[in-house]
């Protein structure tokens, strides 16, 4: 993974509340086979107008936007900051969930209430793929919204010095942000969970060289 | 310290702790085409190789049809299983893919081709690999992201060491009784979520006299009770399980006497406690039957669906919703039952134990008029082994239909599904809504009994089937 350190970039607002996995990605779509291509499923059920919810195997092939969609409105195209409602990804532990998040080209989500924000499973698999879910208290995010809610805002998400700098027209809100360290430096130094174990690499192969004999598979 | 079976294989596998994780080395990671192409498309995303192929083993089953192997009409499927193939040749994994002699399901082929060994960690990206535990192998399925983890670094992250779970069977099994009974006994006595949190350990003069395709179907069905895993002590059954026959990957020779040294210090200590403890008497179960929509939903094959004031208050909302879905009424005889398919199949009782108890009921037998009966054999090997023995030809005199190894219609992602509303007898493990066809009922069952309701018609308790 690409080590995440200030990413710059403009700002969309989805304010729902226990937004859930089976509206992020559908479960139809998990008979896929890819990890990739989950961008035009991100909210297949709801951001295309009705019958245009792309085929399993070709997510290409999606219909109009609908217009009512939030994140449809043109002030919010090419956004990858994206401000989420409280308890977001709940319901079920799939990936593709933030597979399509990512692919949709969302780096940042921010929400509201610590500990609150996201739900746990999301949370994790965010992390896992590199996506920096960030919780902020509620009086904060509010004030990102109120700046941020027009469209055309444009962020400065800052990992080392933990700070999110929302910015529109003469409007600035900075805000500080906690996360345990552990996520931090993992985000920081690009590590996946792969990543990280493989920096235990010597205590893995000192265990494979203390293998008894019989452990290794007989070949044919 | 006296140690437990469980404590023992998992503390040779901890390679470092911190915090609230521990990292485990997996000895063995078997795969199959559904839940590895994902993690084998992050390894490519990450330019990354899979550290240990020589470690990593693949087949094909969940998608494969079983009438003819090699058509597969599917898109879906078929794609499914051809980046299994790609996947493996561009990785370096070793495939033992349809008509290769070897495939099966892929709990069936571990054991089978000496694979899975006492003492291992054993992992696959799906739930019913408690069943190798059978060897006391530390075996338990993983998510998608887990089986990338594994491929990259032949290790995975887990809590802290769950709690141990002992289940104690004593007692000898009766006639027509069989370990299929055991462990639905023991589901129904635990309920689906007794073992959450825990490991099992399945021991006692029962379990001892057992042999390893019974064991297997026991601690396959671990997860059935909540636990990710299921033991059982490796001892001279198991030892010869393993130096016998044709198992290519087990170690011969020299190097088999000295696992077996090892082996042999595998078993709980006699002071060491189990965090909890349950005992069965098998003398005293009756063939088991499900009748609702989870496992746990069992009752005795010449008793009666349940009525609702026979349950515990906290159980009904379920049972009135499973009354509904399974058609049932409450308080209706199990044997009055009549099923439309039978199902004898799966890594619960695919094996060729399990073939041979079902032609001794169906041989001189007909099948029931308008039943479908399927047998599918859970490996290319027990089918091999059944047609050697000629089981092939009493299954196609009796009426069944004879089929090429897969998982068929244990969870329907092949052909073979139920038909909305469509009853089957199953010696399968789940009986959720939908599992083996949308709007399907299950019933599960041990194989004798799921012969006996080939032979009638209807669910029947193979105690009281007429001789022949
Ligand atoms: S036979 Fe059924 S339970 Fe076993 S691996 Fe196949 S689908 Fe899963």
């Amino acid at each position: 993974m690409k080590p995440f350190t200030v990413h710059r970039g403009k700002v969309a607002v989805l304010d729902w509340t226990d937004v859930n996995t089976d509206l992020i990605i559908p479960a139809r779509y998990l008979k896929r086979i890819e990890r990739v291509g989950y961008g035009p499923l991100f909210f297949a059920d709801r951001r295309y107008v009705q019958g245009g919810a792309p085929p399993i195997d070709h997510p290409e092939k999606h219909g109009a936007p609908d217009p009512d969609f939030p994140l449809n409105r043109p002030e919010n195209q090419g956004a990858s900051v994206l401000v989420v409602g409280k308890n977001f990804g709940c319901g079920s532990s799939r990936e593709h969930a933030v597979w399509a998040v990512a692919q949709a080209g969302f780096a940042v989500l921010v929400a509201p209430g610590k500990d609150e924000g996201f739900a746990d499973i999301f949370e994790g698999n965010a992390l896992n793929n590199g996506v920096l879910a960030i919780e902020i208290p509620t009086p904060d995010w509010e004030r990102i919204v109120e700046v941020a809610g027009a469209g055309g805002a444009q962020a400065v998400v800052d990992l080392h010095k933990q700070t999110v700098v929302v910015q529109n027209g003469p409007a600035t809100v900075e805000v500080p942000f906690e996360i345990p360290d552990a996520r931090r430096e993992r985000l920081l130094k690009g590590l996946d969970a792969v990543a990280e174990t493989l920096l235990l690499d010597a205590d893995i192969a000192r265990h494979e060289q203390a293998a008894p004999a019989w452990l290794k598979p007989a070949t044919a | 310290m006296p140690s437990t079976l469980f404590q023992k294989v998992w503390d040779r596998h901890v390679l470092s702790v911190t915090h609230e994780s521990t990292l485990l080395y997996i000895d063995r990671h078997l795969i199959h085409e559904v839940t590895s192409p994902q993690a084998f498309d992050g390894l490519r995303l990450a330019g990354r190789k899979v550290r240990r192929p020589d470690l990593t083993f693949a087949t094909i089953d969940h998608n494969v049809p079983t009438e003819d192997q090699l058509h597969v009409k599917d898109p879906l499927s078929k794609r499914q299983i051809e980046t299994l193939r790609a996947n493996c040749e561009e990785f370096g994994v070793e495939l033992f893919d349809v008509k290769s002699g070897r495939q099966g399901i892929v709990h069936m082929i571990g054991p089978e081709l000496g694979l899975t060994l006492p003492g291992t960690t054993i992992v696959c990206g799906d739930s019913h690999t408690s069943t190798h535990g059978a060897f006391g192998a530390l075996a338990f399925g993983i998510g998608t992201s887990e089986v990338e983890h594994v491929l990259a670094t032949q290790t995975l992250w887990q809590g802290k060491r769950p709690a141990s779970l002992g289940i104690e069977v004593t007692g000898e099994l009766g006639f027509g009784m069989e370990p299929k009974d055991v462990i639905l006994a023991a589901i129904r006595a635990l309920g689906v979520a007794g073992g959450t949190g825990t490991v099992f350990e399945y021991y006692g003069p029962t379990i001892r006299g057992l042999s390893m395709e019974g064991r297997m179907t026991i601690c396959n069905m671990s997860i059935e009770g909540g636990a990710r895993a299921g033991l059982i002590a490796p001892d001279d059954v198991t030892f010869e399980y393993l130096a016998a026959g044709d198992r290519p990957f087990a170690p011969m020779g020299r190097a088999l006497d000295a696992a077996i040294a090892d082996w042999k210090t595998l078993k709980t200590d006699d002071d060491a406690k189990f965090d909890q403890h349950v005992a069965i008497d098998a003398s005293k179960i009756a063939p088991q039957v499900t009748w609702g929509t989870n496992p746990a939903m069992t009752v005795d094959a010449d008793g009666h669906v349940p009525t609702l004031d026979e349950l515990p208050s906290a159980q009904r909302a379920e049972a009135e919703r499973a009354y509904q879905y399974m058609g049932l009424t409450p308080g209706v005889p199990i044997e009055r039952i009549p099923v439309d398919v039978v199902f004898i199949g799966s890594c619960t009782n695919g094996r060729i134990e399990d073939l041979r108890r079902v032609a001794e009921v169906m041989k001189g037998r007909k099948n029931a008029q308008g039943v479908r009966t399927l047998i599918v054999p859970g490996s290319e090997q027990v089918r091999a082994q059944a047609e050697a023995e000629g089981l092939d030809r009493i299954f196609t005199a009796f009426g069944a239909e004879w089929r090429e190894p897969g998982c068929s219609m244990c969870l329907a992602m092949n052909p073979d599904k139920l038909q909305p509303g469509q009853r089957a007898a199953s010696t399968s493990n789940r009986n959720f809504e939908g599992r083996q066809g949308p709007g399907g009922r299950t019933h599960l069952l041990s194989p004798t009994m799921a012969a006996a309701a080939a032979v009638t018609g209807r669910l029947t308790d193979v105690r009281r089937l007429p001789k022949v």
